[in-house]
């Protein structure tokens, strides 16, 4: 008894640690995505064009759907060409895709049976799992905004670190709603690949619903989208914390691993 | 109490039967091996057991306690050691890593024994090991808490002839140790090899249980003989003779007693005689059909389904390469 660690900690450190390179590898691209924007401002910023009146034209979906409100300042351009394209809708769906491949994957390859042929309870493994890919997402925001200053500095631009640092800590609340979306699903799809493509569009068809109603009179149902909860540009821009928005995220991640393990607890594993 | 004990187990996957209606006990320190074609329900039956697919009817009990309770389950799964024909193993992460996870969940007190025995090179990617070295990563991990019960599901699909013998000492040492195994296969020989009783699946039906050495009896005796004389076909045709063959050398089933035999034969010169138990493939047959040992391939009286290809037929090639 004594050898054996808790079971759900042994599951989520294994899995992390399988995805170290992957998480390495993602967080390089994306810092790469980064400065290559940021190396674009200064000559935006020069450029003779009045680029707010340009984004003040877009269609109102439109300007919700990418959270424009203004690009003509570095906050605003972050915002608009990173945070709210890259961390929103970019690694949303891609955490979201590595969650739906866990359950049912470990169910299709067997890989469960050799989990579960332990001692292990299945909430155990739902929670190690979800855990598992916990340490990707505060890689990401731990990094990022490392990289993303010294790329502003680099560029000559200045940028209020605050607004930089909340960014992110209210990103991770909205990335782990993410996981516990994929993983959800996971348990409910029984084919990975299907289970990783539902996840997937699962949460696009969300952020499309919320940018769609958003300007119109039924907004209020726009809350069901996760991404209605974390807006990159009101942050950077604004400097307008959604700390009511992180506390919704964060239930709903837990009510999404909490639905998991309950449908997992008495399923078939049908590999 | 027995290690195992299935109560009328069934399972359906909705309409489609997995197995139905089975009952059995394993005692405690016994071997009792699943014999069955391919799709009997021999997987269906150790999953369900395992507590991987909740049964549709009927329950079970695992070393005392109930199979069908998660908590109960969990508490039995501390001492039960899981090897499936073909392990779901993380092909890119390295054995060592895989068997540390393994041994936070259950445990490690042979690891490095085990580790040594087999020859395992614990450094390397488990997408880069051979079948058979894939197998032992499994085989070190179903083994390596010391289980006091085995469930191995086609344990040897995929092991060298080597590495098979390895195997069934290590299951031997087990059991000599006090364990008890359920072991599934299609390969009549494995079975006969390791285990004490026999139970046949045969379309999610366990339609008998028998002892190896009742059925060993059973099988008779594969006698070849060469004799100066020159022999008519008609000389050996009696009563306990079968699948007789009369060429330079006279070879039958011989299903009577020894006496009868040895009186049989002191009508030649024998210059030369052979006798061995007959393949246990055809006393399982014979038993299979609930009939008197008859020629191989011969015609069959059971209407439904067993055939000659779908029966194992061949105890003693390695059963690499047809699993399911």
């Amino acid at each position: 008894m004594s050898d054996r660690a808790t079971p759900w900690l042994a599951i989520a450190r294994y899995d992390a640690a399988g995805r170290a390179r992957g998480s390495a590898v993602a967080t390089g691209l994306l810092s790469a995505f980064l400065l290559l924007f940021l190396a674009f401002f200064p000559s935006l910023a020069t450029a003779d064009v009045d680029l707010d009146a340009y984004v003040e034209a877009f269609p109102p979906a439109l300007r919700e759907a990418f959270g424009i409100i203004a690009i003509s300042s570095i906050e605003g351009f972050l915002a608009v060409e990173f945070y709210q394209f890259a961390w929103l809708l970019l690694v949303g769906l891609y955490l979201a895709y590595l969650a739906g491949g866990t359950i049912a994957g470990d169910v299709a390859s067997g890989r469960m049976d050799l989990t579960l042929s332990a001692p292990v309870a299945r909430r155990d493994v739902v929670i190690g799992r979800f855990l598992g890919l916990v340490p990707l997402v505060v890689l990401l925001n731990v990094l990022l905004p490392i990289v993303a200053y010294v790329g502003v500095v680099a560029v000559g631009e200045t940028i209020a670190v605050e607004r930089l640092l909340a960014v992110h800590a209210l990103a991770v609340p909205y990335h782990l709603t993410c996981v516990a979306l994929g993983v959800a699903v996971s348990t409910l799809v029984a084919r990975p690949g299907v289970a990783q493509r539902v996840a997937i569009g699962a949460l696009f068809a969300l952020f499309m619903f919320e940018s769609v109603v958003a300007s119109t009179e039924f907004s209020a149902a726009a809350d069901v989208s996760p991404t209605a909860h974390y807006d990159p540009s009101a942050v950077l821009v604004l400097g307008e914390y959604d700390l009511a928005g992180a506390a919704i995220l964060t239930a709903a991640a837990a009510v999404l691993v909490a639905l998991a393990v309950v449908r997992f607890r008495f399923a078939d594993l049908s590999g | 109490m027995p290690a195992i004990e299935c109560r009328s187990l069934s399972k359906y996957y909705g309409d489609v039967r997995g197995i139905e209606d089975v009952s059995f006990a394993v005692e405690d320190g016994e071997v009792f091996g699943f014999l069955g074609p391919n799709g009997a329900g021999k997987t269906t039956a150790i999953r369900t057991l395992l507590g991987f697919l909740s049964p549709t009817d009927g329950g079970a009990t695992l070393l005392g306690r109930d199979a069908t309770d998660p908590v109960e389950s969990r508490r039995a799964r501390e001492r039960i050691g899981y090897l499936p024909g073909d392990p779901g193993l993380d092909r890119d992460r390295t054995a060592a890593a895989f068997l540390d996870h393994q041994a936070a969940l259950r445990g490690e007190s042979s690891r490095d024994r085990l580790v040594e025995r087999f020859g395992l090179d614990e450094s390397r990617r488990i997408g880069d090991l051979s079948r058979g070295n894939r197998q032992k990563v499994a085989l070190v991990a179903a083994f390596m808490h010391d289980p006091d019960l085995l469930l191995l599901d086609e344990p040897t699909s995929g092991l060298d002839p080597l590495l098979q013998e390895e195997f069934a000492g290590l299951v031997r040492e087990r059991v000599g140790d006090g364990a008890s195994v359920l072991l599934s296969s299609h390969v009549l020989g494995e079975v006969a090899a390791l285990c004490d009783r026999v139970g046949v699946l045969r379309e999610g039906h366990l339609v008998a249980v028998e002892s190896v050495s009742d059925l060993r009896s059973r099988g008779g005796k594969q006698v070849r003989v060469r004799v100066a004389e020159d022999v008519e076909r008609g000389d050996f045709e009696r009563r306990g003779i079968m699948n007789l063959r009369v060429g330079e050398t006279v070879s039958f089933t011989w299903t009577g007693e020894y006496d009868a035999l040895i009186d049989l034969l002191s009508g030649y010169t024998v210059r030369d005689l052979d006798v061995v138990d007959a393949p246990l493939e055809e006393a399982f047959m014979t038993f299979y059909d609930g009939d008197v040992p008859g020629p191989v391939g011969g015609e069959r009286r059971r209407s439904g389904g067993t055939t000659a290809a779908e029966t194992p037929s061949d105890s003693t090639a390695a059963p690499g390469g047809d699993a399911e």
